[in-house]
């Protein structure tokens, strides 16, 4: 017979590792089960690229955004926005994704089964971030590389050092996904206020065209989200455009961003957690 | 105490239904839309807010494009014909939300019937069925009218687009507008019950309009063979002829060949939709599979 020590009701290193690879494993089946939802999250930020792509070419001149340029720094109009695509592909993803997690669960009606087994409930989170981060990097790769074939994709920089100041940005995105989760579990009727908290974010960080370009009293909007930086550091590192702040300075942010993000997203996790085991909500809708 | 019912009355025997009788079913359709629309406030969204972020996004791409010193002004005035890019996309990102809008709640109408286990209660009364799918367009179009007014409202106060056509021309273009929008909603509605859950299909025709209809971009910065492909789409015309209407102070004539094309799409629309509701109809008695999910 086996020893207490493989019990679940004595979780060990080894069976937390076990969980975070089943949950990981769970939501890749889970995802990949079905295959025109895996399709669609990859065609349709190129069909929200489309209208940005066209009307950049009624502003160009030979493939040359002039004007554009004024605010950027670069030409390259249309890499400026793949890349903002490709880093809203994880807005998107920590939003709709992690922030629907645990509602999903609750609706398909397996959330108060998981939370009863002795497992951190952090842990589970952090296994749905490993596959979150790891499909939307498979389908936003995908994306750039069609949109990139049918439309042009060009850099100049350095590709390392851009992937390296990303990470933290991801990281600090995550950690705001645990509280966003929790808060959605909590609101349960969500859906209108994912959607335009998703695309305010998107829209004050410069997803597709420099933040300088915003009027005026919408300027501190863009500049108090520290994600605006991770976008302009990354462009860039990439494109040669001009940047907010000086870059050393930007990827501090992103780091800093990173630690607030995990300490803030853990403690509103638990919070909102235990609130919802107190009230007895889990199981209603 | 009691009024006297002439149950014999053909008004008032269920079994054989008059015109007064499916009108007042029709109305107690539109009646149950209504209610329902107010029962969840997240409308106060749809209406006041999504008008306003929707194109921003569209407009501050623009302006980043037109540069510090309007650089790029210049080339979108000699594709493009104005200056306005503002006043250019405000009116083609309205047209797709309101297409947007319609497909989701027109084109689900029926599938949320049957996901509420009413649809066939519904059906099993001797009421003429394509009321439950008017009765919905209806009340979604009163509730576009205000939303259509609120967004130009927005698109003056927080964009500064300014009007300077004509409001009788404007509201010419939506009415010749209406049949071909809700048309396709009905067409939509017919597929959704048949293929259930369909949101992937709202992706791709509103993808499509998106891309082939110029919401943001003059046609003609498209490749050809696009361009052929967007004459196809009715909300093509109905951009064009809303800016000219609203933006380029056009007159009757000058908007009448636009006019007739839509009312034509209108047409279509409307009978391919009332003939795939008769086919679903048919269909769904035939296999029973009404109120399967």
């Amino acid at each position: 017979m086996g020893t207490n020590d493989q019990s679940l009701s004595r979780p060990n290193f080894f069976s937390q590792l076990r969980l975070l690879a089943a949950v990981a494993h769970k939501d890749w089946l889970v995802y990949w089960r079905y295959p025109l939802n895996a399709t669609s999250s990859v065609l349709q930020p190129i069909v929200w690229l489309v209208p940005i792509y066209f009307m950049g070419l009624a502003f160009s001149i030979n493939g040359k955004a002039v004007g554009f340029a004024g605010y950027s720094g670069t030409t390259n109009y249309i890499s400026f926005a793949l890349i903002g695509m490709v880093l809203g592909s994880f807005i998107d993803a920590v939003f709709w994704g992690m922030g629907f997690s645990l509602k999903e669960d609750m609706n398909t009606g397996v959330l108060e089964a998981n939370w009863l087994a002795p497992a951190s409930r952090l842990l589970i989170m952090t296994g749905r971030t490993f596959t979150s981060l790891t499909i939307t990097t498979i389908t936003s790769l995908l994306t750039l590389f069609i949109s990139g074939s049918l439309f042009g994709f060009s850099i100049i920089g350095n590709l390392g050092l851009a992937i390296l100041t990303v990470l933290p940005m991801l990281v600090g995105l995550y950690g705001f996904g645990f509280a966003f989760a929790a808060l959605v579990l909590v609101l349960r009727d969500a859906n209108t206020m994912v959607d335009v908290s998703n695309f305010l974010v998107q829209t004050f960080s410069g997803t597709s065209y420099p933040v300088t370009a915003l009027p005026r009293y919408l300027l501190p909007f863009a500049l108090a989200l520290p994600l605006t930086y991770g976008f302009d550091a990354v462009r860039h590192l990439l494109l040669g455009t001009r940047t907010l702040l000086p870059l050393p300075l930007e990827i501090g942010l992103m780091l800093t961003f990173m630690l607030i993000m995990i300490v803030f997203g853990i403690w509103i996790f638990r919070r909102l957690e235990y609130r919802v085991r107190m009230k007895g909500t889990l199981g209603t809708h | 105490m009691a009024t006297n019912i002439d149950i014999l009355s053909p008004a008032n025997r269920a079994g054989r239904p008059s015109l007064v009788s499916e009108l007042r079913a029709f109305g107690g359709v539109v009646r149950k839309e209504w209610i329902i629309f107010r029962r969840y406030p997240s409308w106060i969204i749809a209406m006041f807010v999504w008008p306003v972020i929707f194109p921003a996004v569209y407009i501050f791409t623009a302006r980043a494009l037109a540069g510090p010193n309007g650089a790029g002004m210049a080339i979108f005035n000699q594709t493009a014909g104005t200056t306005d890019y503002l006043g250019y996309i405000a009116i083609g990102t309205i047209v797709w939300m309101w297409q947007n809008v319609v497909l989701w709640n027109v084109g689900f109408a029926l599938r949320e019937e049957q996901l509420r286990g009413t649809l066939e209660t519904n059906w099993l009364s001797p009421t003429w069925r394509y009321s439950f799918l008017l009765g919905s367009s209806v009340t979604q179009l009163v509730t576009m009218c205000v939303f259509l007014t609120v967004s130009a409202l927005e698109f003056w106060l927080f964009f500064g687009v300014r009007y300077n056509g004509n409001l009788g021309l404007v509201l010419l273009v939506i009415l010749a507008a209406i049949p071909s929008i809700y048309g396709l909603g009905i067409a939509f509605a017919s597929l959704v019950v048949t293929a259930k859950e369909a949101h992937t299909f709202v992706f791709l025709i509103r993808g499509m309009i998106m891309i082939f209809c110029g919401i943001t971009y003059p046609l003609s910065v498209m490749p050809g063979w696009m361009q052929g492909v967007s004459r196809w789409l009715p909300q093509t015309y109905v951009i064009a002829a809303m800016r000219q209407a609203a933006l380029g102070g056009a007159s009757l004539t000058e908007l009448l060949p636009d006019l007739v094309i839509l009312l034509a799409f209108g047409v279509a629309w409307l009978v391919i939709g009332y003939l795939l509701f008769s086919v679903m109809e048919r269909r769904a008695r035939q296999t029973g599979a009404i109120g399967q999910y």
